[in-house]
Parts: C-alpha cells; structure tokens; sequence
C-alpha cells in the first residue's frame, strides 16, 4: 500500500530519457524527455515527428520542442517509436 | 557543508544526510519558453500549417507572438507577416529553429 506510484511520478523518472508521445490525431513524436508540467506539456529533445496520411508516414527532424499537452494522448516510455518494434 | 559529490567521511556520519538537491526541472516547458524568446522558432498548428519567425512573446495559454513570420503549407512558403499573432489554443508545438 505505502508504495504508491502517481502516473505523473512515472513520467517524472523518464526524464533525460526516450520517450514515444502518441497524439490524439494521427500524428507521433518520439525523443528524449527534458521534462513537463502539470498539464503534460512537454519538453523533448532530438525529435522525429510521424505524421501518418493517406499518402505514408512523413517524418521531421526537430531540435528543442515544446509540444502542446492539450493534444497528447498517450505516452510510452524508453521507446523509440513507432519504427523501433 | 561542501556540495561536492564525494561520499560523506566517517568522522561526519553522525550527522543526518543532506537532503536531496531540489528536483532542477531544467528541462521544464517554462524554461524552455525563457530560453526560446527571441530566437527563431517554428510552431506547427493542430492543422499542420507551419509559421516560422522570431518567437517575441508568449503567455501561459501558448498564445504566441511572432516577427519576420513565413507561413508554410507542405513545406512551401504561402504568405509572410511582418507581425503575427497566434491563439494558443491551435498551437500543436514550439520548436527552436535554432540553437538555443
């Protein structure tokens, strides 16, 4: 019972590690964590963006990013994404 | 008391542990958004449309402001504004376009 663990705590120890954020469209980005709020926006660094379309799966590289909790969905930790199954 | 990260030597194991450094949230979205301001930045909308410029200010609601701003469609430059505001509501990301 003493051990507890909030889903936010669990976010807090993957800090300075991969993590794979699953957006509520059909939109993906993996890289490492930096950190978050107490709305789970998040802070990622070295991103790939994977945007799936009718036409495939479109990828961008990005630098420091600060993405918006508002349209995050799920998040995996010490996962590569989308490509490292 | 040092801070050096060394292990504490015999004679001071009387004493009760420091306790833990405070959790530095370096990486924190507010420390991003300090650090972002006046560089230039790329936020893509929830639509997938792209503005690219100097980042000048934002707020909590990711209500941004940006200078010098080219929208981009599909990787291709549509219009430019000398000055643009964003409702951070449409906001999907803020990334630095260049090194912070």
């Amino acid at each position: 019972m003493a051990s507890q663990i909030l889903p936010l705590e669990l976010i807090d120890k993957c800090i300075g590690s991969k993590i794979w954020v699953i957006m509520k469209s059909e939109r993906e980005f993996t890289g490492t964590l930096l950190g978050f709020d107490d709305y789970v926006n998040i802070v990622l660094e070295d991103v790939t963006e994977f945007e799936t379309t009718a036409q495939g799966v479109k990828k961008t590289k990005l630098a420091q990013t600060l993405l918006n909790g508002s349209n995050i969905a799920m998040l995996i930790p010490g996962s590569d994404g989308p490509e490292s199954s | 008391m040092d801070e050096s990260p060394r292990p504490p030597s015999p004679s001071r194991q009387s004493q009760s542990p420091p306790p833990p450094p405070p959790q530095s949230h370096t990486g924190s979205p507010t420390d991003f958004l300090k650090g972002v301001v006046g560089k230039r930045v790329v936020v893509r909308l929830t639509s997938g449309v792209d503005y690219r410029g100097v980042l000048s200010c934002l707020d909590g609601f990711m209500n941004i402001a940006l200078e010098q701003t080219e929208e981009h469609v599909n990787g291709v430059i549509t219009n430019r504004y000398g000055d643009t505001f964003v409702r951070g509501n449409n906001v999907l990301y803020i990334s630095a376009a260049e090194p912070l």
